[in-house]
C-alpha cells in the first residue's frame, strides 16, 4: 500500500500533465472534426445554392423556347455572372478568307452592382494587318438598322487578332429621346428605344476593303466614326442569326 | 622551400585576376549609362534601354468646336486627353453641391481599340445607381442615346466607374439612312454625332423617393424590362457646344 502511496506521490504530477494532454488532445480532435462537418456542410449549401444560376438557367430556357439563337452558348457560371459565347463567321471576306473566325464572349457582372459588361472579341485567319470596327446592331444581316459603334480591332500578320471593352453589352439600345418608342428584348420583354441583339465587323477603311478583296467597285458604308462620311468599308464579319445573340 | 615560393606566387596571381576581372566588369557596367546619357531609348549593349529625357508634351487644339468647360490635357502625342464637369440637373435643389469629373483618354487612333472614359462623382444622393448616355444634346430634348455604363454612389455619395468604349468618335445611326450626317472635331461624318455625357436615375422609383416628388415621369434612360422605367437627368455637362 505504501508503495502505491509512493509511486502515487512521485508520478502525480506527470501523470496529471498526461492527463491533461490527452484530454487536450480529444479535445482538439472533436473541435476538428466539427469544423470540418461544419465547412463540409457550408459547402454543400454553397455549391447547391450555387448550381443554380437564374440568368443562366433562364437563358438556356429562352434557346430552347426558340427566343435566342441556337449558336449562342451559356457557359456554366456562378449565381450573379452570366457569361455567353457565339461565333461570327465571315460574311463579305467569305471568299477570299473562307476560314476567317471569330469567338465573342460577353460577361455580364453582378446586375445590381456591375458598372458595365465585359466583351471579348478574338478573330484568326483574318485578313491580316487591317484596322475593323466592332458594332452593335440591330439586324444581323443587311440593312442591318441601328447601330452603335462599340470597338476596333487590328489582326496581326497572321490574321489573328483580340480585344476586351467594357460598356453595356445585354441590355444595348439604340433611341431618339425625342420619341424613343419600344421594342421587345429577347430576354427582358418590352425596353424603351431599339434593341441591339447581333454583332459585326467591318473594314474600317473602304480602301483597304478595296485592296484586301480586290474589288475597286465596293461601297463605301458608315461603319467607322469621323471624317468623310461614308469611309468605312463592308461588312468582314456577322453573327449571322435571325435570333438576338446577347 | 621552393614549392612554398610556388604557392605563394600563385596565390597572388589568382587574387590579381579576380581583382583584373571585378574591375573589368565595373567599367563594362558603366559604360551604356554613359553613352545613354543623352540619347534616349538608344540600346548600346543588348539590354533593355530606357528612356532619359522626359517626353515632350503638347497641347492639341479642337479650335472653336469644344465647349469652354472642355480642358484638353497636355499628353505626349497621339494620346488626346480631356477632362470636363458635370453639374446637378434635375437634382440641383436637394444636392446643389453635387459635382462629377469626366476624363476621356483617347489612346494612338491608328492602334488603340478604344477611348477610356472615367466618371469620378463626389455629393450626389447616397447608394444610388446612376446611368450614364452619351446624347446628340445636353438639355432636353437631348435626341439620340447611348447607354455606356452605370455609377453607383456609396453612403457619402461619391463613385467612380471606368468605360472602355469609343467615345470621342461616338455617333448614332440608322443604316437604312447611311446618308445622314453631321459635323464633328474632324468635319462631316456619318450618322449624328454624340458629343455630349449626363447621368440618369436608373429607377423613376427612387428617384421619387430622393428627390421626394411623386409626379416625377419615367424616362427611356436605362436599359433592361419596362418600358420608360429611368428616373429625370440627374447630372448634365450643361453646354451647348461638344464637350466630347
Amino acid at each position: 500500500m505504501q508503495f502505491v502511496r509512493r509511486i502515487i506521490s512521485k508520478c502525480a504530477i506527470p501523470l496529471a500533465t498526461l492527463l491533461l494532454i490527452l484530454s487536450m488532445q480529444a479535445g482538439m480532435a472533436s473541435a476538428a472534426t466539427k469544423a470540418a462537418t461544419t465547412l463540409q456542410s457550408a459547402a454543400k449549401s454553397l455549391s447547391q445554392a450555387n448550381d443554380i444560376n437564374a440568368s443562366a438557367a433562364f437563358l438556356r430556357q429562352l434557346q430552347r423556347a426558340g427566343k435566342l439563337a441556337s449558336s449562342v452558348h451559356v457557359l456554366s457560371s456562378l449565381g450573379q455572372t452570366t457569361i455567353v459565347q457565339f461565333a461570327l463567321v465571315p460574311s463579305g471576306i467569305k471568299q477570299a478568307f473562307p476560314n476567317a473566325t471569330g469567338l465573342v464572349t460577353i460577361v455580364r457582372g453582378d446586375r445590381n452592382n456591375a458598372f458595365s459588361d465585359t466583351t471579348i472579341v478574338d478573330v484568326q485567319h483574318m485578313p491580316p494587318n487591317i484596322t475593323f470596327t466592332i458594332f452593335y446592331i440591330e439586324l444581323a444581316n443587311k440593312p442591318f438598322g441601328n447601330v452603335e459603334y462599340v470597338a476596333d480591332l487590328t489582326t496581326r500578320g497572321d490574321g489573328s487578332g483580340e480585344t476586351i471593352f467594357q460598356n453595356i453589352a445585354f441590355v444595348a439600345f439604340a433611341m431618339d429621346a425625342r420619341n424613343p418608342g419600344t421594342s421587345t428584348d429577347g430576354q427582358e420583354g418590352i425596353t424603351s428605344g431599339i434593341n441591339l441583339e447581333h454583332m459585326g465587323m467591318w473594314f474600317s477603311s473602304l480602301q483597304a476593303a478595296q485592296k484586301v478583296l480586290n474589288n475597286p467597285s465596293l461601297q463605301g458604308t458608315l461603319f467607322d466614326a469621323g471624317n468623310p462620311p461614308l469611309h468605312a468599308g463592308p461588312q468582314a464579319m456577322t453573327d449571322g442569326q435571325t435570333l438576338p445573340v446577347f | 622551400m621552393s614549392l612554398k615560393r610556388v604557392f605563394k606566387a600563385q596565390w597572388l596571381l589568382a587574387t590579381v585576376m579576380l581583382l583584373g576581372l571585378l574591375v573589368s566588369a565595373c567599367t563594362t557596367s558603366s559604360t551604356p549609362s554613359t553613352t545613354n546619357s543623352n540619347t534616349p531609348g538608344t540600346n548600346t549593349g543588348g539590354g533593355p534601354a530606357f528612356p532619359t529625357s522626359p517626353l515632350a508634351l503638347r497641347t492639341p487644339s479642337f479650335g472653336q468646336q469644344e465647349a469652354p468647360t472642355v480642358k484638353v490635357l497636355s499628353s505626349a502625342d497621339p494620346t488626346v486627353i480631356v477632362q470636363f464637369t458635370l453639374t446637378p440637373a434635375s437634382i440641383k435643389a436637394l444636392f446643389p453641391n453635387a459635382t462629377a469629373l469626366v476624363t476621356v483618354i483617347e489612346g494612338n487612333p491608328a492602334v488603340s481599340d478604344f477611348d477610356t472614359v472615367i466618371v469620378d462623382a463626389q455629393n450626389m444622393p447616397p447608394n444610388q445607381k446612376f446611368t450614364v448616355f452619351f446624347t446628340e444634346l445636353s438639355a432636353k430634348p437631348f435626341g439620340h442615346a447611348e447607354y455606356v455604363g452605370d455609377v453607383i454612389t456609396r453612403g457619402d455619395g461619391s463613385a467612380e466607374s471606368i468605360f472602355h468604349l469609343i467615345a470621342l468618335g461616338a455617333f448614332a445611326a440608322d443604316n437604312r439612312a447611311p446618308t445622314v450626317t453631321s459635323t464633328d472635331q474632324t468635319g462631316e461624318a456619318s450618322g449624328i454625332q454624340l458629343e455630349h455625357v449626363g447621368m440618369w436615375f436608373d429607377g423613376v422609383r427612387a428617384a421619387r423617393q430622393v428627390l421626394n416628388n411623386p409626379n416625377i415621369p419615367g424616362t427611356p434612360f436605362d436599359g433592361g424590362a419596362g418600358a420608360l422605367h429611368a428616373g429625370p437627368q440627374a447630372m448634365t455637362d450643361g453646354q451647348t457646344q461638344p464637350v466630347i
